[in-house]
């Protein structure tokens, strides 16, 4: 199986160990991985803020020719699939490519974990069940990290939006604080808690938050967690 | 003022109240919802039937008001807000009619029924008892359901001159002066929830029975209704009855579901109103049109939870309001679909399965389209973003000069950004350089 990683364009500047993270994660499990180089960004923001937009047609160029393409965020893979390219059926976000591909527990030996679920990964992919929906529920992402894991008593948004926290920086900066309460409050070690998910986007704003007010956490992304315990098993 | 000033406003003022109550139901929605193993299916099943409606609503209406009137009601067509407000106080007027009783309706909101009345010397009585509760403070309804939702008993104390704040008490209290309304009015005016084609009925939903005394004492009970809320026979009409009032506030259904024909005592007339919805139906928001106005989608909204519905400003809050206000006036209410952070939630909830993600995207491009002229600054960026979406060389770039600028010229930049969070760490290297 030939796969291309997506990088999005906020992880490849500001986040670009969660880019290597989730390289090094797919190739150590053994897949044979590309990277192609000229990606730029899939039109999230454009199309969320109302201007009529293409995702590059570069892009069914670029990842066309792979069996499947790994993204580590839920909302371009969203962005990617809404736009209904030719790639966009075999374009997968991390976690759910690794559950598809049967890895289950590769972080149970991992100490505790709080989990973010984002909107996206529930109510837009089909990554986790939202609270809403009558039907069976499951979470991908917690059966292929395996560890302990504490969530939010909600599992509504964070408050990030995109263009949301730009539009209304004051209210986007309020739920995300009750969100980050809420997050924290079922935490019942003496270490560091360390806050992961599949989006950076909205651990980038709760992280945010958390420096501002001057609230002691970690934030990483599930490709990082998964990493460091594939480390330490070999 | 625009939603986010009046949202801040309202969060803090009311602190986290209205959106723990909000959630509340939220939960008791999930958990009335998770007792009918078959709901997703009726979820679909709605949704057809509502697909089907929009497609045939012509023919609908016109089975409707021949039947209707089979059954001895008298049913008008009214095109407008004005031509609704003209035909009721016209059949007020030939009674002679000083005083109504008025059972919720957001469709008279809607036309501004009330305003036009009092202006016309009829006095309007709301009889919900939340709606009670606003009109007696001056304001409009919060929530399409749960109207005074913003208000607390203490609120409600006030209106009333009373010290005691206790909610039953204030409640028989209510009642009792409810009471007398009813029994000293000369008409009765409500709005309808379904309209059964083939049958030619009007189906009110209430928890308190106040549309049935208004529709039952007086000797005129006019119903006013959209055309959308029309369904084509009984079976489907069961489909929405067992959803409505699990999906608003998690009952089971509405303490009072009347079904009302030929009226025994009087006259019962039906103002069935257009107000712009065949306009919509044509348009790429149609699918607004399969809204049963149950309300979920406030609920479950973590903005409207914490803005409170008056931030709004139109008539239908929360995101289905979002997607009708700018229909009405797209300068005026540029800013709610923006109101949103795209979450789902909305979406996930809704009986009817109204596309609401892609509907709120499609109407920011909507309202975006008069904006164009006034934002030339944010116009040139987006081109250049645009341009280097499709250019790999022009991204680098970016990203090159995102590392040279300093970082207080960054948090001025994203001084929306940074008065309330801080910016992450510009990393030296990217990953694909």
């Amino acid at each position: 199986m030939k796969i291309a990683l997506h990088v999005p364009c906020y992880i490849n500047e500001l986040f670009p160990n969660v880019a290597k993270a989730t390289a090094l994660l797919l190739r150590n499990l053994g897949y044979s991985l590309t990277i192609p180089k000229n990606q730029t960004c899939c039109g999230q923001p454009f199309i969320n803020s109302g201007y009529e937009t293409t995702l590059p047609n570069m892009y069914d160029e670029i990842f066309g020719k792979f069996d499947c393409i790994v993204s580590p965020s839920s909302s371009c893979v969203g962005t990617i699939k809404s736009q209904k390219i030719k790639i966009s059926p075999k374009t997968y976000e991390l976690s759910e490519f690794l559950y598809l591909q049967g890895h289950k527990n590769l972080a149970k030996n991992h100490k505790p974990v709080i989990l973010h679920n984002s909107c996206h990964s529930m109510r837009h992919l089909d990554v986790a069940t939202p609270s809403e929906l009558n039907i069976p529920y499951k979470n991908k992402v917690k059966e292929v990290l395996g560890c302990e894991i504490i969530e939010a008593s909600r599992d509504e948004c964070c408050g990030f939006g995109g263009v949301y926290s730009i539009k209304e920086g004051e209210m986007s900066y309020i739920i995300g604080k009750e969100k980050l309460n809420d997050l924290l409050s079922g935490w019942k070690y003496y270490f560091t808690p360390v806050i992961t998910g599949v989006d950076m986007s909205c651990l980038m704003h709760l992280k945010g938050i958390a420096e501002k007010e001057g609230i002691n956490a970690e934030f990483k992304h599930i490709s990082e967690i998964l990493l460091e315990s594939l480390d330490e098993a070999s | 003022m625009k939603h986010h000033e009046l949202a801040v406003k309202f969060y803090k003022q009311k602190g986290p109240r209205h959106d723990k109550s909000l959630w509340a139901i939220r939960q008791k929605r999930d958990k009335a919802v998770k007792e009918v193993k078959e709901w997703e299916e009726l979820r679909d099943k709605a949704s057809d039937i509502k697909d089907y409606v929009i497609k045939n609503l012509q023919s609908l209406v016109d089975e409707f008001i021949k039947n209707a009137k089979n059954t001895g009601i008298e049913v008008v067509f009214a095109k407008d807000a004005k031509e609704h407000n003209e035909t009721i106080l016209k059949y007020l007027k030939e009674i002679n009619a000083k005083k109504v009783v008025k059972s919720k309706s957001m469709l008279t909101e809607e036309c501004g029924l009330n305003e036009y009345l009092q202006k016309n010397g009829i006095e309007v009585i709301d009889t919900d008892l939340g709606e009670r509760i606003v009109q007696l403070r001056g304001e409009k309804p919060s929530h399409i359901v749960l109207p005074a939702i913003h208000t607390t008993k203490e609120d409600v104390a006030e209106i009333l001159n009373e010290t005691n704040t206790d909610p039953t008490y204030l409640t028989h209290k209510m009642r009792k002066l409810l009471r007398d309304e009813f029994l000293s009015a000369d008409a009765g005016l409500s709005g309808a929830n379904f309209l059964v084609a083939d049958k030619g009925w009007a189906v009110v939903c209430t928890n308190e029975g106040n549309a049935d005394l208004g529709a039952v004492l007086p000797p005129l009970h006019i119903i006013s209704v959209g055309i959308e809320k029309i369904v084509p026979n009984l079976k489907d009409l069961g489909i929405f009855l067992r959803m409505l009032a699990r999906n608003a506030t998690g009952q089971k259904i509405t303490t009072y579901t009347s079904i009302f024909g030929k009226k025994d005592n009087g006259k019962r007339v039906i103002v069935l109103v257009d107000n712009g919805r065949f306009e919509r139906l044509k348009s790429e928001f149609n699918e607004t049109l399969k809204c049963i106005r149950c309300s979920a989608c406030l609920t479950t909204c973590p903005v409207f939870r914490r803005s409170g519905g008056h931030s709004y400003r139109y008539v239908i809050p929360g995101p289905i309001g979002s997607l009708l206000a700018p229909l009405t006036d797209k300068k005026e209410y540029s800013d709610l679909p923006f109101a949103c952070t795209l979450c789902g939630s909305c979406e996930a909830v809704c009986p009817v399965k109204i596309p609401f993600t892609k509907q709120l995207v499609n109407m920011r491009r909507y309202v975006k389209k008069i904006e164009n002229g006034e934002l030339r600054m944010e116009n040139f960026s987006i081109r250049l973003a645009k341009k280097a979406m499709h250019s790999p060389a022009m991204f680098k770039l970016f990203g090159i000069i995102l590392r040279l600028t300093p970082k207080p010229l960054l948090e001025s930049v994203a001084k929306e950004w940074s008065r309330y969070k801080a910016l992450p760490a510009i990393p030296k290297e990217r990953f694909i350089k």
